[in-house]
């Protein structure tokens, strides 16, 4: 009975797109919004709901991608949409998943599995609605998908730093001062290697970068495909908050992922998977330096080579120290043994 | 009694700080003269995007109370003066929360002034501005858009020129004297921009405008719902899928009906048809979904949404395919590839014409390689011969206890190579 299958968490068939030639043409995510030239979360928005396709809700987060998307009576969006208050993507997601499944099970509606997208920025995900999300990770029997957009600061209120901000970044919180030139000095979270060590029943955690459109699109799809909640973490360039000329957009993305400052993995049924130019790095390709990456930005202008010799270092660190490379933070213990008792 | 009400537009971002510095300049000026003022920008503006238009605004009065008077208003809806400070926006002016085009002289009152910055002629200029029913003033200040409020910031003295420019349209309001002295104690001033502003004073020039001068294009526009027409809970309709084109092969989008894009833009995708391998890239990465996919697999950018941000230029795998041009260089929106389909060879005419000057046409937003912007302010502006530099990072040296020759290079950053505030 296909109703007893939607109850059992039925997902949709997505199947990998084989290259770029097979990229679906249509888009959900159109254009009128007025984001900033060049805004990569506007494209992180148009590929994830073109990888999830016509059947699905999305729900966002205050930030830019509600404010500079929909503002007074117009939308870019295709498929439905609705915004949910800063700090509530978890809450949303799940609620519209269990709202959704209710609907279905009281015949109500049509019996199908439709896609539950749920996103927030870093500071609405990462800072104040992390633990919306870690408890709707937990609840195995509701087909939901958080993308968590990082451009690395609050950037719809003007760039106040957020959990997420790299360290030593200009922002308007963390100016450099004329006594102290790096005011921030907090290393940037680890949300996709947290969540995913902390939440065993989630199926799937990925990162991803829209710079590697496919590559990002097949993630989403392998989230929509696997039965309950996951959870997407993306790095966008922002022009605005970055400071840099809006068409390095696309180069800037790489160079984090080349640089190794965010590393591309997907951990499955709790298995690791390096993928992309990450998993290069990780069989042996050198990474690039990470000057490369900080000098094309405004808000690392300040730096001098002592600052970008510690950044360096920290991330030297993530990749050299790290139990697992970039995704869990833990150190072994030199020369230790497994305790028998 | 009298008042003096001025407008600043300008791109979002990248001007923002320029334009606050102008329209405060604006206030602090008066002040030295006894008058009365306030400066503010537009509500719906904020907050702001790279590149998208936004508005702040001046208003001096005689009296505290003539400037409550015109403070009550939301923002003002006459203009004495219109300063613009990218004279792409010369097309019109697509503001945040502002639906349709709105025509960069449309508030402007019967006799009003428009300064612009650039380096067009008037007639150049004239093309893009609408006609108007009224006659008025067109001043040019020589000079390219400014980055002024980038973070990084790059000195051009363009806030101060505009002071001084302005101080020759009001003199009544604001003498060049003032001027001088409010730039002065203004914490971004220096006795080099002071020197800036009165050269702009003793050189800028008007011309008139006659009602029949323009571009005759009726705006853009379009009417929006009133609150009670709108949809139970607030909902908005979804954009409806888009559309095949000629056939199942081709696809177009559909786009929004009250956010277009036709001012947003200080650059445009030109596409060379004839070296384009179909590769998609152009398509994939535009955050704007630009591109229309057309019957033979090429892709049009449409100008209905393009914002300029040039990623597609910057992904594109052809040498010289895609080539981002200053929107300035052209008059319509109409698609390139139709143009390319009906003419093969003129349409190759047409695009040799407007990427020729691809290393010199700046972007008024960003530059080709670091450190093009200054080289170019230094051959270009009306400094006097003075290297843009000097006395820079703009900060009034003096009040900070160094003389204004001294150069604190031990800081320097190392991505402009400027150096950084004294003490830093
Ligand atoms: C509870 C609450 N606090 C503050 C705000 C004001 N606010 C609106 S958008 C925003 C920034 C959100 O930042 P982030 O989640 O990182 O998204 P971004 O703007 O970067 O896209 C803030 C603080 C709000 N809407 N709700
Ligand atoms: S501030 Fe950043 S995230 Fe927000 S619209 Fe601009 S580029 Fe996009
Ligand atoms: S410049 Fe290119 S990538 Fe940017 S909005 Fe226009 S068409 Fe899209
Ligand atoms: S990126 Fe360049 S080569 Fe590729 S489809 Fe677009 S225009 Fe053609």
């Amino acid at each position: 009975m296909a109703e007893a299958t939607i109850f059992a968490n039925q997902t949709q068939t997505l199947e990998p797109f084989k290259g770029v030639k097979k990229v679906t043409i249509e888009e959900y995510f159109s254009s009128g919004h007025r984001t900033c030239q060049g805004c990569e979360s506007a494209l992180v928005m148009k590929l994830m709901v073109k990888a999830a396709g016509p059947r699905t809700i999305v729900l966002g987060s205050t930030g830019c991608m509600y404010v500079a998307n929909t503002t007074y009576y117009s939308t870019p969006w295709v498929v439905p949409w609705m915004h949910t208050q800063l700090g509530s993507s978890g809450s949303a997601a799940l609620g519209t998943a269990a709202g959704l499944k209710a609907l279905m099970k009281k015949g109500k509606m049509k019996a199908e599995p439709i896609n539950v997208i749920a996103f927030c920025g870093d500071g609405g995900g990462a800072d104040m609605g992390l633990g919306a999300i870690s408890a709707t990770l937990t609840h195995k029997e509701y087909n939901s998908l958080i993308l968590l957009y990082d451009n690395e600061s609050y950037a719809n209120t003007d760039i106040q730093l957020s959990g997420l901000t790299p360290y030593g970044a200009h922002t308007t919180f963390s100016p450099p001062g004329t006594v102290k030139r790096i005011i921030h000095t907090r290393w940037k979270k680890n949300v996709a290697g947290m969540l995913a060590a902390g939440h065993p029943e989630c199926r799937y955690v990925a990162t991803v970068c829209a710079s590697y459109a496919v590559e990002m699109m097949n993630r989403v799809r392998k989230a929509l495909t696997i039965p309950g909640p996951t959870f997407i973490h993306s790095l966008d360039p922002c022009p605005k908050g970055w400071d840099y000329d809006p068409m390095l957009s696309h180069e800037l993305g790489e160079l984090a992922i080349e640089t190794g400052i965010f590393p591309l993995y997907e951990v499955e049924d709790g298995v690791v998977k390096y993928y992309g130019k990450t998993k290069a790095i990780v069989d042996g390709r050198k990474r690039k330096p990470v000057r490369e990456y900080l000098l094309k930005q405004g808000r690392f202008a300040h730096f001098t080579e002592e600052d970008l010799a510690y950044f360096q270092a920290k991330v030297d660190e993530m990749w050299e120290k790290w139990e697992m490379p970039g995704v869990v933070a833990f150190r072994k213990q030199p020369g230790a043994v497994p305790s028998v008792n | 009694m009298a008042h003096l009400i001025c407008e600043v537009v300008y791109r979002g971002i990248f001007q923002k700080n320029l334009a606050s510095r102008i329209t405060r300049g604006i206030v602090l000026s008066a002040r030295k003269a006894g008058r009365w003022g306030i400066a503010f920008g537009r509500y719906g503006d904020s907050p702001q995007r790279n590149g998208i238009p936004a508005k702040d605004f001046a208003i001096v009065a005689d009296s505290k109370e003539e400037l409550e008077q015109h403070m009550a208003r939301y923002e003002p809806k006459e203009l004495h003066v219109t300063i613009c400070v990218d004279d792409t926006l010369g097309k019109g002016v697509e503001s945040w929360a502002w639906y349709g085009l709105q025509p960069i002289n449309r508030l402007l009152l019967p006799d009003g002034h428009l300064l612009v910055t650039s380096t067009q002629s008037p007639d150049d200029l004239l093309k893009d501005i609408h006609t108007k029913d009224s006659p008025y003033h067109l001043w040019i200040l020589p000079g390219k858009a400014s980055f002024g409020g980038l973070w990084v910031y790059k000195e051009d003295h363009t806030e101060v020129r505009i002071l001084g420019a302005l101080a020759k349209i009001a003199p009544q309001f604001l003498s060049i004297d003032a001027v001088s002295e409010a730039i002065r104690e203004a914490e971004w001033g220096s006795d080099l921009k002071v020197d800036s502003a009165r050269k702009a004073y003793e050189r800028i020039e008007s011309r008139p405008v006659r009602i029949t001068e323009g571009n005759p294009e009726t705006p853009y526009a379009f009417e929006l719902p009133r609150w009670w027409e709108m949809r139970e809970g607030v909902t908005i309709p979804s954009l409806p899928i888009g559309k095949p084109i000629e056939g199942t092969k081709g696809y177009r989008p559909e786009r929004s009906t009250v956010f277009k894009k036709f001012s947003t833009r200080t650059m445009r995708p030109v596409i060379d048809f004839d070296t384009c391998v179909k590769c998609t890239l152009c398509w994939l990465q535009c955050p704007d979904s630009c591109f229309d996919v057309m019957p033979d697999g090429l892709y049009d950018a449409n100008m209905e949404s393009c914002c300029g941000c040039g990623v597609c230029e910057a992904v594109c795998p052809v040498h010289n395919c895609i080539t981002m041009v200053n929107e300035a260089a052209f008059e319509d929106n109409a698609s390139q590839w139709e143009m390319w389909r009906r003419d093969k060879d003129a349409y190759k005419v047409w695009l040799t014409e407007k990427i020729q000057d691809k290393v010199h046409v700046a972007r008024s937003h960003g530059f080709r390689y670091r450190g093009q912007y200054e080289e170019e302010l230094a051959s270009g502006s009306d400094l006097g011969g003075r290297p843009v530099t000097e006395g820079i990072p703009g900060e009034n040296a003096e009040e900070k206890g160094l003389p204004s020759t001294v150069h604190v290079h031990e800081s320097a950053s190392i991505v402009t190579g400027i150096p950084e505030a004294p003490g830093a």
